[in-house]
């Protein structure tokens, strides 16, 4: 099931009624339900999947359970490993296994030697399996380094690692947020439920406005790149930048709202990545749960920036090429990691990777100064130039796009082939700049304005947009379920 | 808890509310014009109507109608003559042209080619090829005067039945509650752009889900459509020849509009062996290189209408 489907928006309201007018007295009661409501969340896109979650939930149950009972420290790390060979295992089995396999005949390939490929897999990927074994991995973690004590409470646990909102796309939560939101009984919140529909209007508006309304023309762009100019091929890749970030974090918007309907608080996921001044601060602000979970999980425990120069730069080279390689078992991703780790690698050999991590553009003014917004376009577009790799279909696709831009390089107006009136796009996107950048400073407040008749026109002018861009023909599903 | 109830039923009034005048102020839906049955039983528009078609959610083709005297979309009203040189068009919604101003129809463009001409346009969408010798046959004193008749069949779509009775459904939106929700732009508005579709087919999908989605489509063999295809062909063929016998058909003056790579061979050749006559479109629309098609549906975009018309003009031309 989806966010953006009419499933979801008559699953929600039900889920909602029954769990606060039924089931408000006790925990268990709320836990049970909202496992329930998850797995027929999870099971409604294909249940034979649902077994992989409740091993996962077991599994790293009773590791947490195993880690704190022993006191030695070799025994708890055995059972650490356990649980990080356990879900890596999965991962790679169902997400890797065929990426090795032919980039091994390739490589051999490359050598002279040709293997036909028997091993390969026909197996479908798992929706939301990147996710939920980094949060039910981080779990183990945290019970590792002595930040969160086991819940014997199996329950509570598993309505933990399967919580719907979050639990196909994230934010990966941490056990020590969210685990303990689980274990205590909610109450009925108004503020925070009128919160909760306020993002889930926004990540609505950022999906299906954004993000849809553009994936035609950067779908036909990325299709066709070797009959297109460079102006259109650079045209196509910041579509894309807008595309992406509409698309996943519409879908973290929509999952902490839908979380705050169920007095659940998540961890924010993107803090308007658009208006990084550096790549560091950019880092700071784009998938924050899952940056957040390569530094407390990779980075600190391999030395962080405490160890000497060189091994901080191949720290960072570390979690940049691990981070690319979560996303997908494909070479384009690895460069995507690597051209990242070059890019901030600098920034953090100059100390400038943390200046920006307590302010936002135009922190004192209403306009962002002349520096500031230079800063801005220079990082949006080194981190949109990266996109070429994240998009394209294989790195010699990426290459070949790159090559493009180059050899082709003059300017040509863009016509989409089905003829879509691009001036609709550009203005479409020019306005949600400009309104991002005036809400720049609370992404949980997308509608932050005192006037009441203010907030209703907004509230109505993004449901209209969405009623303007929506297509029926267009595949709706999120960008980030193939992760 | 009540409180958020109350304020979100509140506020979801007060949206449609103001969706209802962004769709209005903004003109973002079709007009409806009325229909009726007339007294020989042609389903028609009601005539001296006007309003606006507009399709695509951004108004992407937007174009004025009038419905004429005679319950068709056009400029002109139809008066036939025995003097003038009159071409009737008659067919389906892309004779109609609700999709294009009503100064720039397909009548119109063959018309700004060929001097001195009254192109009359008798079209109505979903009108198949019953609906078409009917409407002759009725006004057979006024079309007898009319030199030269072109049908545009779709043979797939046109000849599912083999005598014409008054079509039922289309006449339901006739009715008071049909009329008064159309009356209602952002319901109106909202169905145009296929945003009601998941809730139609949700009870579909819901049994799906708890049957297991076991339940495949059987896919037909090659042999079995081909099978079936000619089956189909035969009846097809069948209500052609029953229509054209319950309502005449005069070849002199009588043409067809179609598009012969759609047009199964069988059909072709009964065509030719018989003296028929037809103008075929497909190579024309083919050999364009801007598109012909609009961009929300698959009716004729002024490009392709200019094609359509030329290739009618040539054709009176020759005869």
């Amino acid at each position: 099931m989806v966010f953006n489907s009419l499933e979801f928006f008559v699953f929600l309201p039900i889920v909602f009624i029954v769990y606060w007018f039924f089931l408000k007295r006790t925990v268990k009661g709320q836990n049970l339900f909202l496992l329930l409501a998850s797995y027929f969340f999870y099971g409604w896109w294909d249940w034979r999947f649902l077994s992989l979650i409740f091993l996962s939930t077991v599994v790293d149950y009773l590791i947490g359970l195993k880690i704190h009972a022993n006191e030695e420290k070799h025994k708890r790390k055995l059972w650490l490993w356990c649980s990080v060979v356990f879900n890596v295992g999965l991962l790679g089995f169902f997400k890797y296994f065929n990426f090795f396999i032919d980039s091994w005949i390739d490589a051999c390939h490359l050598i002279g030697y040709d293997i036909k490929s028997t091993w390969t897999l026909r197996v479908l990927l798992p929706v939301g399996i990147s996710f939920y074994t980094f949060q039910t991995m981080s779990y183990s973690f945290d019970i590792y380094y002595k930040r969160l004590k086991p819940t014997k409470d199996f329950l509570g646990f598993a309505a933990f690692v399967s919580f719907f909102p979050q639990l196909v796309a994230g934010p990966i939560e941490r056990a020590s947020n969210l685990l303990s939101q689980i274990l205590t009984k909610r109450t009925f919140n108004y503020e925070q439920c009128v919160a909760g529909l306020k993002l889930i209007l926004w990540g609505l508006f950022k999906k299906v406005v954004v993000a849809d309304g553009i994936a035609p023309i950067v779908d036909d762009i990325f299709s066709n790149y070797g009959n297109y100019p460079a102006s259109t091929l650079v045209l196509g890749v910041t579509l894309f930048s807008f595309q992406v970030y509409g698309d996943f974090s519409g879908y973290s918007d929509i999952a902490i709202g839908t979380a705050k309907l169920f007095g659940i608080e998540l961890m924010s996921n993107f803090k308007f990545p658009n208006f990084s001044r550096n790549v560091a601060e950019y880092w700071q602000r784009w998938h924050v749960s899952l940056s957040t979970w390569f530094r407390h999980y990779v980075y600190i425990p391999l030395g962080g920036s405490r160890v000497s120069k060189v091994k901080s730069v191949r720290n960072i080279c570390i979690i940049f090429l691990v981070s690319g390689f979560w996303h997908g078992a494909n070479w384009t991703f690895i460069f995507w990691g690597a051209f990242h780790a070059l890019a901030f690698i600098p920034v953090f050999l100059m100390g400038r990777n943390t200046i920006y991590k307590n302010s936002v553009v135009g922190e004192h003014s209403i306009f962002p100064s002349l520096v500031e917004i230079g800063q801005v376009l220079l990082t949006f577009s080194i981190v949109t130039f990266s996109r070429i790799f994240f998009r394209s279909e294989s790195i010699t696709d990426a290459f070949n796009f790159i090559e493009r831009i180059v050899s082709n390089f003059y300017y040509a107006p863009y016509y989409h082939p089905l003829g879509y009136r691009m001036v609709d796009y550009y203005i479409l996107i020019f306005i949600f700049v400009i309104y991002e950048y005036i809400i720049r400073k609370d992404e949980r407040s997308p509608f932050k304005f005192k006037s009441r008749v203010v907030r209703f026109i907004i509230y109505s002018i993004v449901i209209m947009a969405m009623l303007l861009f929506y297509d029926s023909s267009i595949d709706r599903s999120f960008i980030y379920f193939q992760f | 808890m009540k409180r958020l109830f109350l304020k979100c039923f509140i506020y979801a009034i007060l949206i449609v509310f103001a969706l209802e005048v962004y769709v209005r102020a903004f003109h973002l839906t079709k007009d409806y014009p009325s229909r009726y049955i007339d007294n020989y039983g042609v389903e028609k528009w009601v005539p001296n109507q006007s309003g606006f078609s507009v399709t695509g959610n951004r108004r992407q083709n937007f174009s004025e109608y009038h419905i004429n005297n005679s319950g068709f979309n056009s400029y002109r009203e139809y008066n036939p003559t025995k003097d003038k040189i009159e071409v009737a068009l008659v067919g389906d919604s892309f004779i109609e042209g609700f999709h294009q101003h009503y100064y720039n129809s397909i009548g119109k463009k063959i018309e700004n080619r060929i001097k001195d001409i009254d192109i009359y346009e008798f079209g109505y969408a979903g009108y198949d090829f019953a609906d078409q010798l009917h409407l002759v046959h009725s006004y057979k004193k006024e079309f007898d005067l009319i030199d030269h008749v072109i049908f545009g069949l779709k043979f797939e779509n046109d000849l599912t039945r083999g005598e014409y009775v008054v079509v039922k459904d289309r006449m339901r939106l006739e009715t008071p509650l049909f009329k008064t929700l159309r009356e209602i732009k952002i319901l109106a508005y909202a169905q145009s752009i296929g945003i009601i579709d998941p809730v139609r087919k949700a009870p579909g999908k819901l049994i799906s889900f708890f049957k297991g989605n076991n339940k495949q489509k059987t896919e037909l063999t090659e042999e079995e459509q081909l099978l079936k295809d000619t089956e189909n062909n035969k009846t097809y063929l069948k209500n052609f020849k029953n229509l054209i016998h319950l309502y005449g058909y005069d070849k002199r003056r009588y043409t067809l509009l179609i598009d012969k790579s759609k047009t199964p061979k069988m059909f072709l050749d009964y065509l030719d062996n018989n003296g028929f006559r037809y103008i075929d479109f497909s190579k024309a629309l083919e050999a364009s290189n801007k598109p012909t098609d609009l961009l929300y549906d698959k009716h004729w975009n002024n490009n392709g209408r200019s094609i359509i018309a030329r290739l009618i003009a040539d054709y009176i031309n020759k005869n």
